[in-house]
């Protein structure tokens, strides 16, 4: 299955990786574990961005949405049904891409800045009722002390289930990115009206694309309940969504793990710069800047642009 | 096989195309000439679907393909190689290739199967085919303008089209990258069988290769004939061949 | 949940309230499609620049004494302030941006949004601030025997005093001839020897000095608070959008469809009135995916 997919090296890189995260928790104090917990979930969020963003060239503004839609129907399945946890795991990610699939057909239709806008303002409109909806979803406190079924309940329990799902679903976007439909996705990000004319279809393709990267999103969302126990509206305030679009910059949107490190980077930054000031945003907000005039490929695209020569084009087209 | 009746299109009030006809024969070579803004680019626009005609005809193999999308007329089997460059900038020359036969095998859906793996045999053939299978691994952005344009025709070829519309296959183009083209012109209508429809500025080149002429002024159709016929056309030669235009 | 008993004096009431927060939204919006149209910016920091325009309004009013002149003064100054601070922006750093695409253009305004949030936070703290209108304008008199507010009335006095203004400066002067040209095809504008650069500044400013003036507008009729930006670039956002981007018209019109909607859905649905008008939006979209009028590009 994977064949043709990766070489010698990044296999042996991987395996690697997979045994230190598994062998970690086992050093490091509760704390470091639950970060790594949430650099995973995140990093599995921007990953999922980034399908649609580096891969399919579409403004997708408001990905928050999906995480916490994932994030809420989960929570509220394990809180207001009793069904087994398993339900609420496949609903929650289902839920997301059905999100995904009623955005889409909306803005799907226009041009990309009007598609953004749009996204995230209908997004915002998913915001605003579950921040007002206080009978149903807690409203602007959300909701604390969900139950996760004890097998996984334990931070390092968290810990491991967090990885292992992350990993599954980062190798199963690895394989759609490099799949005929995400070869396809990456020539309309390059050029729509040519890839009109090699017979795709080109507003379905974007809006499959819209509701995969909506459903892993979804999964992100579970994952994040999973770690923290809560949910709350600010998981989709479209604030959070330019956030992890810039976690996607910083890492490189045309390299797979760029997001991935990306969002390594700015929930390590948060964490520690938070511990010195209450300003974080104003440092993110200079760091976004810097990057843009410094590194608009990213660290990881900035590397690999170094060691492959690989983006010497102009990037992606202007309107 | 291709029969276009009285088509037309306005801009803004601007008749880019005001009456226009063809018809092209199995197997032929069809050019379409004409001064700057006489339609030509309109017109492969307005047959590929890529605009809407605001009225008139299209037939391709007796069926009317008027106001279908791009993609489906391209599944149709007309291929559009377009007159400034339009390719995927970051993709490889191969991948460039690749995915034009994956849409053209229906592989466009499928999610999971490793895209490395799927129509080499095909992409290489037609990359060998126009010359381009030593650079196979470039990035096509980096490419030279005259390997951009050889590779627009090659990404045309992917969709195994039955009928291919080049517009101006050559702007832009060395003599050598010229004469290099047109011998693949003549060699895709030869050994693949390829109806060839499209539009130059060179008239000894149009005259040297195409079967049938089909000269266009202000948007209409003047004549469409073999090149004895265009030649004698008086009309032609007003507005045209004889006017001394720089064209 | 939804109860219907709605007087026909209710409903004038509302009309009246929507037809004000029209004005507000109108002046914001005014100004981002402004700049979405000339300079192709989506300026997310738009909706701090009303934010910074309260707070200024604010400091200028008790500054001056609480009196009178000092609210009117205060209504002047902050606008022009803001307009202060998005010139030092545009010529520092935007000017050298253009060139590059709409993600990263609308990153680096986020940038500057959550810079200017934190300085926000900084210089006037996270407690809500409140502004009084001057005797004139407060209280309210009654219609149909229900209370309107007067300060209501003089925001629905100024708007169409701004959309006045806005058509002059776009169709009667020179520079705003210039500013649609530029629009269109800035190519074109720069051939005939016109400096664009400068064009995009004058542009950029007054789009900004609109979010300020609507921040300072707003700032006696509500807590001025941090947030205020948050919400605001949404629904100028929306507006912009179903109004077709760029065209100051469209603004006109989609916030008068969002004020309206807005203000008639808290007398149907008081929860959730914010549904309104994005059903409005949606529907307007699905028949006119490009908006209503015409969008510049």
């Amino acid at each position: 299955m994977f064949k043709g997919l990766i070489n010698r090296f990044s296999f042996s890189f991987l395996i690697g990786f997979t045994i230190l995260f598994l062998i970690l928790p086992h050093f490091l104090p509760r704390f470091y574990i639950y970060f790594f917990s949430l650099i995973f979930v995140t990093g599995l969020l921007a990953t999922s961005l980034n399908m649609v963003l580096g891969y399919g060239g579409m403004y997708q503004f408001h990905h928050a949405v999906f995480y916490g839609v994932g994030a809420y129907t989960f929570a509220l399945m394990l809180i207001k049904t009793n069904l087994s946890p398993i339900f609420a795991f496949i609903a929650a990610p289902i839920a997301s891409a059905i999100i995904g699939l009623i955005m889409g057909l909306i803005c799907v239709r226009l041009s990309k800045l009007y598609f953004g806008m749009l996204q995230i303002s209908l997004g915002s409109l998913v915001w605003a009722i579950v921040f007002r909806w206080y009978s149903f979803t807690g409203g602007d406190n959300g909701i604390h002390g969900i139950p996760i079924p004890s097998i996984i309940s334990s931070t390092s329990k968290a810990y491991y289930f967090t990885f292992i799902i992350t990993l599954i679903s980062l190798i199963v976007m690895y394989m759609i990115v490099n799949s005929p439909f995400g070869r396809i996705f990456q020539a309309i990000r390059d050029n729509p009206e040519r890839s009109e004319a090699i017979g795709v279809n080109v507003k379905r393709h974007q809006l499959i694309g819209l509701v995969i990267a909506a459903f892993f999103g979804g999964i992100a969302g579970t994952l994040f309940v999973v770690v923290e126990g809560s949910v709350f509206p600010d998981l989709m305030f479209w604030t959070f969504s330019l956030e992890i679009l810039i976690m996607c910059l910083l890492g490189g949107w045309f390299t797979f793990l760029g997001p991935f490190l990306g969002a390594s980077i700015i929930v390590t930054l948060r964490t520690v710069i938070g511990i010195y000031t209450e300003y974080w945003t104003l440092v993110l907000g200079i760091i976004l800047m810097l990057l843009i005039f410094f590194l608009p490929e990213g660290v990881l695209g900035y590397f690999t642009e170094k060691y492959k020569g690989r983006f010497k084009t102009p990037i992606v087209n202007k309107e | 096989m291709l029969h276009v009746e009285t088509l037309q299109k306005s801009f803004d009030g601007f008749m880019a195309v005001s009456d226009a006809n063809l018809i092209v024969n199995k197997g032929e070579i069809i050019a379409v000439i004409g001064p700057n803004g006489a339609g030509k680019t309109t017109l492969f626009k307005l047959i590929t679907g890529h605009l809407k005609p605001d009225n008139g005809k299209v037939y391709f193999k007796g069926e009317n393909i008027v106001g279908l999308p791009p993609y489906k007329i391209c599944k149709k089997g007309i291929s559009l190689s377009f007159q400034i460059v339009n390719i995927f900038n970051r993709l490889t020359v191969f991948e460039n290739v690749q995915v034009a036969i994956l849409s053209y095998q229906k592989k466009s859906l499928n999610l999971f199967s490793p895209a490395k793996k799927l129509a080499i045999k095909e992409t290489n053939e037609i990359l060998e085919n126009v010359g381009l299978i030593d650079k196979a691994d470039n990035i096509s952005g980096s490419l030279s303008h005259g390997d951009q344009k050889v590779l627009e025709i090659a990404i045309a070829l992917g969709n195994h089209p039955e009928l291919l519309i080049l517009d101006e296959p050559t702007a832009g183009l060395s003599p050598e990258e010229t004469s290099a083209t047109i011998e693949l012109i003549k060699r895709l209508n030869k050994d693949l069988g390829l109806t060839i429809l499209f539009c130059e500025h060179d008239m000894d080149l149009v005259f040297a290769i195409a079967d049938n002429i089909m000269v266009m002024q202000l948007g209409k159709t003047i004549i469409q004939g073999n090149s004895d016929e265009v030649r004698c056309n008086t009309e032609v030669q007003e507005a045209y061949l004889g006017g001394g235009s720089d064209t | 949940m939804i109860t219907l008993n709605i007087t026909i004096s209710g409903l004038f009431q509302q009309i009246l309230v929507g037809l004000s927060r029209t004005t507000i939204l109108f002046i914001v919006s005014s100004g981002m499609s402004l700049v979405l149209g000339v300079l192709r910016i989506p300026n997310v920091f738009h909706g701090s620049l009303y934010m910074i325009g309260a707070f200024l309004a604010y400091s200028f009013a008790n500054f001056l004494g609480g009196s009178i002149t000092g609210f009117w003064l205060a209504l002047i100054l902050a606008p022009l302030g803001v307009a202060f601070i998005s010139f030092i922006v545009e010529r520092g750093v935007f000017c050298r941006l253009y060139e590059r695409e709409h993600l990263m253009l609308l990153l680096f305004t986020f940038a500057f949004m959550l810079v200017f949030g934190d300085l926000v936070k900084l210089i006037w703290g996270s407690d809500y601030r409140s502004l009084n209108a001057p005797a004139v304008l407060q209280g309210s008199f009654s219609i149909f025997g229900l209370p309107f507010p007067r300060y209501n009335l003089f925001l629905l006095v100024i708007g169409p005093l701004v959309a006045f203004g806005l058509w002059f400066l776009t169709n009667k002067t020179k520079i705003g001839k210039i500013s649609r040209a530029a629009a269109v095809d800035r190519e074109m504008v720069g051939a005939v020897g016109i400096n664009v650069s400068w064009v995009f500044a004058f542009v950029f400013i007054i789009g900004c000095f609109l979010a300020g003036l609507g921040g300072a507008l707003v700032a006696p009729t509500q807590n001025i608070t941090q947030g205020m930006d948050h919400s605001i670039i949404i629904e100028a956002f929306l507006i912009v959008i179903i109004g077709g981007l760029g065209n100051i018209w469209g603004a006109l019109l989609g916030a008068l469809i969002f004020g309206l909607t807005d203000s008639i859905g808290i007398l149907v649905w008081p929860q959730f009135a914010i549904v309104f008008p994005y059903i409005a939006v949606v529907t307007v979209l699905i028949f006119r995916p490009k908006g209503l009028l015409k969008s510049v590009w």
